[in-house]
């Protein structure tokens, strides 16, 4: 039986409780399935020498030490607190929706995958901030490592209400104001927005030296189109609507989303901007641990 | 087409249930929120054009499906050309057995292969159908299939010809009151082109006429008659040569059959058989000398010395052909022992004139005695008497008392109107001017030979023939005509003793003598018709038009004639690949629909 919650439905994990003990179980969980901290490497400094033991990763000898007194020295390091992350969520209306009700929104989704993703860089000391956006920023909590800073970003995505349009440009912009030192910029949305503004400004984050992560969120139905035999689909940011008939057209309408996914995923790696897709049935953990690929 | 469940055609409406769905269905759709709508609107901008394709199509089919159902819960019955059964079906098989199906066509009687298609047709009834066989006598034949096929088996060519088209008339008016769903005429015969008289078989509308188409033309001579005239035998031949003319002469050899004496019993009995033959002669082309034989005639005198008087059967015969039936033909005639005629000085000098001629010709006897007298109005008694009237119109009274008081009921009255003598017994006269005459009324029996205007011109009565007019150039033409000595020598040797001429009649070889109690008075000569000598096939065209027209009518050879009988009637119930074709449709239907899900 599976007890770590990160490997869990997303949807069961989220009838457990709120977004902090959803959050927080889904971190234990990840982190205890890890041999090491993922971002080991990253933002850590030097703190002191013990001696080799077997096993240990040879790359932190300390070749200087071995040079004068032929003993074999390890570096031992501590993480370190001068990386800054900031979290953009997007609150639009079109996150507030999910195509069954055994699953999560896809904005309620985000809220706890980013709540999770701020505890574990919070807990390694990274300095770690949140941005909500709509059709404008809606809550911003610069990033900090002190106490209390991870139920400020909690109580952030939890006051942040549902938007009614998107505009994640304005949003990034915003963002790059408040980001002054290099840090790691993490987009959770499901990208219905012009994707040639978006990546205009998630480009400049990356010129900027951040480092830019998008978590692409999309809810199952929205990848297999299922319905009645004919229905009339309407956007509920803009009120577009079309009818169809979801069977004779899944097909196409297959094709043309994996052609979005495809699109995103070029453009984004063509800048060096990471690009994951996760369906909002994908359990926490699996989508954190793409953090680590 | 037809369909055994018409009722079920109504289920047609339902054809309609595909395009009223597809109308209804696109009213009102529910309405659904969907964020990736921009994905939709791509999709469906670029498969727009396919989709319209596959709607069309899903709808044709969907429709076809239904009308194909339908159809097959109807149970439709369609023609087919081979195989299936038929419906029931009144057919009349005519069976041309007349004498020209005798013929032998490339070593093959052509009754022969008419019989097998005439058996082929029979066969092919079930007990559903009503048949009947007619032979060339025109009789409808009814019965079971098994009797019909065992009279088809034991038909032989016949002496009597078939009129087609009146066979054909009567057969489809038989078939056209039966009840049953198809009618056909099957006419099984050599299609001569004399068989098909002018005219058209009035066929009624929803009888099929199928005729055999005849065989090859073949050369054939026949006698078409004989007449024995003034000792000598005048023999008429028919026939055709198959599209060649020919000129050359044809032997004809003249047999004398038997004697039948004055005193003869009935039928043939009695004859003399002489088996000898009596002449020989050559028949050459008449005025019209064409690819037939009409025409060609050859006279052959008869030793009429050494015959004595009496009746005598003799035989024609040509050289053996392709047709046996009318290479012989028979003939009879009477030589009879010339009359002794008397004419009182008030017959006239033309008379006289006559007889005298007639004397010197040996066709009138010198001698004591008179068998024969001629008057001017007086009526001897006892004797066969040729009586004209009185020169005086005042003895006309006279005369008729004398009449009277031999129990003769006609008598000479007013005087008639001038006019043409029509005498279709006393062919020589007819249409000789008649100028003055007296109307002969009488009511007791008697045979009028001759008329002018419609009234009694020559009367027989009994023993006695009056005449309206005297035997003068005042009252008739007739003296100065060419047939007067031959006119005479009827009266004398022929129409004052009641003799008949001899006739011809259509039937088997044979002869038949007519009594008048002990007197044989004429005779009928049988034979086959002489149209039936002309083997001609009639053209295709010319036959359909005979048998009804193109609408009603067809001329099949053997293997069309096998597959078009009962064709018109023949169906088969296609509700089966009718469902079939449902199931593809349906397959196809699902192929489409479910293709793009």
């Amino acid at each position: 039986m599976v007890s770590r919650l990160d490997l869990l439905d997303p949807a069961e994990v989220a009838r457990l409780g709120g977004i902090e003990i959803v959050a927080e179980g889904v971190v234990e969980g990840f982190l205890a399935g890890l041999h090491r901290s993922p971002f080991r490497g990253f933002s850590l400094e030097f703190t002191e020498h013990r001696a080799y033991q077997a096993g240990d990763e040879l790359r932190y000898l300390d070749w200087r030490i071995l040079g004068r007194s032929d003993r074999l020295f390890v570096k031992q390091f501590e993480e370190e607190t001068n990386l800054r992350s900031m979290i953009l969520v997007d609150a639009s209306r079109s996150m507030a929706w999910r195509g069954s009700p055994e699953r999560l929104t896809k904005r309620a989704y985000a809220d706890r995958l980013g709540a999770a993703l701020a505890l574990i860089l919070l807990r390694q000391r990274d300095a770690t901030g949140l941005v909500t956006f709509d059709e404008r920023v809606r809550q911003v909590i610069p990033a900090r490592v002190k106490a209390g800073q991870w139920t400020r970003i909690v109580r952030g995505l939890l006051d942040t209400p549902d938007g009614q349009g998107t505009a994640a440009h304005a949003a990034l912009q915003r963002l790059t104001a408040l980001l002054a030192r290099r840090g790691m910029v993490v987009l959770i949305s499901d990208l219905l927005f012009d994707r040639d503004l978006a990546l205009a400004a998630l480009r400049y984050l990356r010129h900027r030296g951040h480092q830019v992560v998008v978590f692409h969120l999309m809810d199952p139905a929205e990848v297999e189109l299922e319905g009645p035999p004919e229905v009339r689909f309407r956007d509920p940011e803009s009120a577009l609507s079309v009818v169809v008939r979801p069977r004779e057209l899944a097909r196409a309408y297959a094709d043309t989303v994996r052609r979005e996914i495809a699109a995103w995923r070029t453009a984004c790696r063509r800048h060096g901007i990471a690009y994951h897709h996760v369906q909002t049935d994908m359990p926490f953990g699996m989508a954190l641990r793409l953090l680590t690929t | 087409m037809t369909f055994i469940h018409p009722l079920a055609l109504l289920g047609l409406a339902f054809a309609a249930i595909p395009a009223l769905l597809h109308l209804l269905q696109r009213r009102v759709p529910p309405e659904l929120d969907f964020p990736a709508v921009r994905y939709l609107s791509a999709a469906e901008r670029e498969s727009a054009r396919r989709l319209k394709l596959r709607h069309l199509l899903l709808l044709i089919l969907r429709t076809a499906l239904t009308i194909v159902i339908v159809l097959a819960a109807a149970r439709p019955l369609v023609r087919v050309r081979g195989g299936g059964a038929h419906e029931p079906t009144a057919l009349v098989v005519i069976l041309d057995n007349s004498p020209s199906s005798g013929a032998v066509v490339n070593g093959r009687l052509v009754l022969d292969r008419l019989r097998v298609e005439a058996h082929s047709s029979i066969s092919r009834t079930t007990s559903a159908d009503r048949v009947w066989l007619m032979l060339a006598d025109g009789v409808l034949r009814g019965g079971t299939r098994d009797a019909l096929l065992a009279s088809v088996d034991s038909v032989t060519p016949g002496w009597q010809r078939l009129d087609i088209v009146q066979a054909v008339e009567r057969a489809s008016r038989l078939v056209n009151a039966q009840p049953s769903p198809g009618r056909e005429v099957h006419v099984l015969s050599d299609l001569q082109r004399t068989a098909l008289v002018p005219g058209r078989a009035d066929v009624p509308r929803g009888v099929r006429v199928l005729a055999l188409e005849p065989g090859r033309a073949v050369p054939n001579r026949g006698i078409a008659a004989v007449h024995v005239t003034e000792g000598a035998a005048v023999i008429e031949l028919a026939g055709s040569t198959a599209g060649a003319v020919t000129t050359e002469p044809v032997p004809v050899t003249i047999r004398i059959g038997g004697e039948r004496g004055e005193r003869g019993e009935r039928g043939e009995r009695g004859e003399r058989d002489r088996g000898e033959i009596a002449a020989r002669g050559l028949a050459t082309p008449g005025d019209r000398a064409d690819s037939g034989l009409s025409g060609w005639v050859v006279t052959v005198s008869l030793p009429a010395q050494s015959l004595a008087p009496g009746w005598w059967v003799g035989e024609a015969a040509l050289e053996p052909d392709e047709l046996r039936a009318d290479d012989r033909r028979r003939f009879a005639w009477r030589v009879a022992t010339p009359a002794r005629v008397t004419a009182t000085p008030e017959a006239g000098g033309f008379v006289a004139a006559a007889l005298e001629v007639l004397r010197e010709a040996h066709r009138v006897a010198d001698g004591t005695g008179r068998d024969v007298v001629i008057t001017g109005g007086e009526s001897p008694t006892g004797t066969r008497s040729i009586l004209q009237p009185p020169s005086d119109p005042a003895l006309v009274g006279q005369a008729n008392r004398g009449l009277v008081s031999r129990g003769v009921s006609w008598h000479w009255s007013l005087s008639g109107s001038p006019g043409p003598i029509v005498a279709p017994q006393v062919s020589i006269i007819d249409g000789v001017q008649v100028t003055r005459r007296y109307r002969l009324e009488g009511t007791g029996a008697g045979d009028t030979l001759a008329t002018v205007n419609g009234e009694p011109w020559l009367i027989r009565s009994g023993t006695l023939v009056l005449l309206g007019s005297r035997l003068d150039t005042a009252w008739t033409a007739l003296p100065a005509a060419p047939g007067f000595v031959p006119f005479v020598d009827a009266l004398v040797n022929r129409l004052v003793r009641g003799e008949a001429d001899v006739t011809m009649a259509e039937g088997a070889p044979r002869v038949e003598f007519r009594l008048r109690g002990a007197d044989t008075v004429g005779a009928t000569v049988f034979g086959p018709d002489p149209r039936e000598s002309d083997l001609t096939p009639a053209s295709a065209s010319v036959a359909i038009a005979a048998l009804g027209g193109e609408e009603r009518a067809e001329v099949l050879n053997d293997s069309a004639f096998a597959s078009e009988g009962f064709s018109g009637t023949r169906r088969a119930d296609i509700s089966g690949l009718l469902l079939g074709l449902a199931l593809l449709l349906a397959f196809t239907e699902l192929g489409v629909a479910t293709r793009t899900r």
